[in-house]
């Protein structure tokens, strides 16, 4: 089978569910998707020449990530590198004054816990501190375990002496459900 | 109580301060080199370090990846018509892609080169710098006499060049006295070298430091001019051989 033959079955099978992967696992619109699904296929296209192995699947796999992963990155970089207005600037738009909210008393009560618990989060060890934050973020220990490059029994176990210390440490009773992965 | 939610505000804080700590994430071959476990344990701990706390690019590592793909019949399935479609798309992607990494290789050899050749005019500039500035010896110290004063019979002198440069000292024997001179180094009545103007001074002689290189075997003059003002004039000539 030619190269150009290759491709187009792989293209044919593959490339409404990359557009969907694109939307759906990273909220790019329709057309960013589309833009990249057609970069990535490009770059894969271009790499069939030199590209020996079986495992084609894979290795498109590892080139579509990667340009998800530039896209982002470099969404990312321009916008910490993005002209900061200055708040006295005639040209910045004042957002309308917030509605009434909690009184004072209950908004340093709100600061203060809020500062305990990222204190509490940033003391814990790093491994529990990384499984901790990745599972507040939303991540399934499946992913977690994929990442950390440990087993997703060790990631379960960190997991719990995360919430442990951080009960013990803040001396309240932490509402964290157990089971969301 | 504390609520998940509160947790999640709370980390959010965290890793913000963490990402402007850290800096720039890390390039997606940085990413690719990670995930194929080949980093240094400083490098693996700041790449993880970095991508997590930044659940966006993490996810471009983690997310479920379509493991199967559609079959003809399939809405997902491509046509053959919709194939030719993006299949044109595609080719002009590549095309364009190709333009693009043949100006920036030649662009990349261009600089290379005129890096390679800027390097080596600065050593070879470096070099004569330093032979300039370096003392040298002058091998041989030739005494020539002007054409027509040596005895009869005698013919011109052999310099006996054996170092990598010699003296020729060349004595001034005009009758009429001029305020400066000039001297020729002359081949064929070609010339090869001229100094500037040169003041007489005390001992009656101009000496002229040569090359071993600058002269090959033949026959030469030097030629020495008076100057005056405006008036030029041959005052002699000195004729030797380079063996």
């Amino acid at each position: 089978m030619s190269n150009e033959e290759r491709f187009k079955t792989l293209y044919q099978k593959y490339y409404r569910r990359l557009v969907r992967f694109y939307v759906q696992a990273f909220r790019f619109s329709e057309e960013d998707a589309e833009e990249l699904s057609q970069d990535a296929f490009v770059r894969f296209y271009e790499a069939l020449d030199e590209y020996r192995g079986d495992a084609e699947w894979a290795f498109f796999e590892t080139i579509a990530r990667n340009v998800a992963y530039n896209k982002i990155r470099a969404w990312k970089t321009a916008k910490r590198n993005a002209k900061l207005v200055d708040i006295d600037d005639p040209g910045f738009n004042h957002d309308p004054a917030a509605p009434e909210g909690p009184d004072y008393a209950e908004r340093q009560h709100d600061a203060l816990q809020k500062k305990q618990l990222r204190d509490a989060i940033a003391q814990l060890p790093a491994g529990q501190r990384e499984c901790l934050q990745l599972w507040l973020q939303g991540f399934k220990y499946e992913e977690m375990a994929k990442f950390l490059r440990v087993s997703v029994d060790a990631v379960k176990s960190r997991l719990r002496d995360a919430k442990r210390i951080l009960r013990e440490r803040l001396g309240r009773n932490v509402s964290l459900p157990e089971d969301e992965s | 109580m504390i609520t998940k939610s509160e947790m999640q505000t709370a980390n959010e804080a965290l890793m913000s301060e963490e990402r402007a700590r850290l800096g720039d994430p890390p390039t997606a071959e940085e990413v690719l080199d990670y995930t194929r476990g080949v980093l240094s344990p400083e490098e693996e701990h700041r790449v993880r370090e970095r991508l997590a706390c930044d659940p966006d690019l993490l996810r471009t590592l983690t997310a479920d990846f379509p493991a199967e793909g559609a079959s003809p019949g399939d809405p997902d399935y491509l046509s053959d018509h919709e194939f030719a479609q993006h299949w044109a798309r595609i080719r002009n992607r590549v095309h364009s892609r190709r333009v693009v990494q043949f100006w920036r290789a030649a662009g990349a050899i261009a600089a290379a080169l005129a890096i390679t050749f800027g390097a080596l005019l600065w050593r070879a500039e470096s070099q004569l710098r330093h032979e300039r500035s370096t003392p040298r010896i002058a091998w041989d110290q030739q005494l020539l006499l002007p054409d027509g004063q040596r005895g009869v019979g005698e013919t011109s002198p052999v310099v006996t060049a054996r170092g990598e440069s010699f003296l020729l000292v060349v004595p001034i024997v005009a009758t009429a006295s001029f305020d400066d001179y000039r001297l020729d180094i002359v081949e064929n009545s070609r010339p090869l070298w001229s100094s500037p103007t040169l003041r007489r001074g005390d001992n009656e002689a101009f000496e002229i430091l040569v090359p071993r290189a600058f002269l090959k075997r033949g026959k030469y003059q030097i030629v020495m001019t008076g100057v005056s003002g405006a008036r030029q004039e041959r005052v002699a000539t000195y004729t030797f051989h380079m063996p």
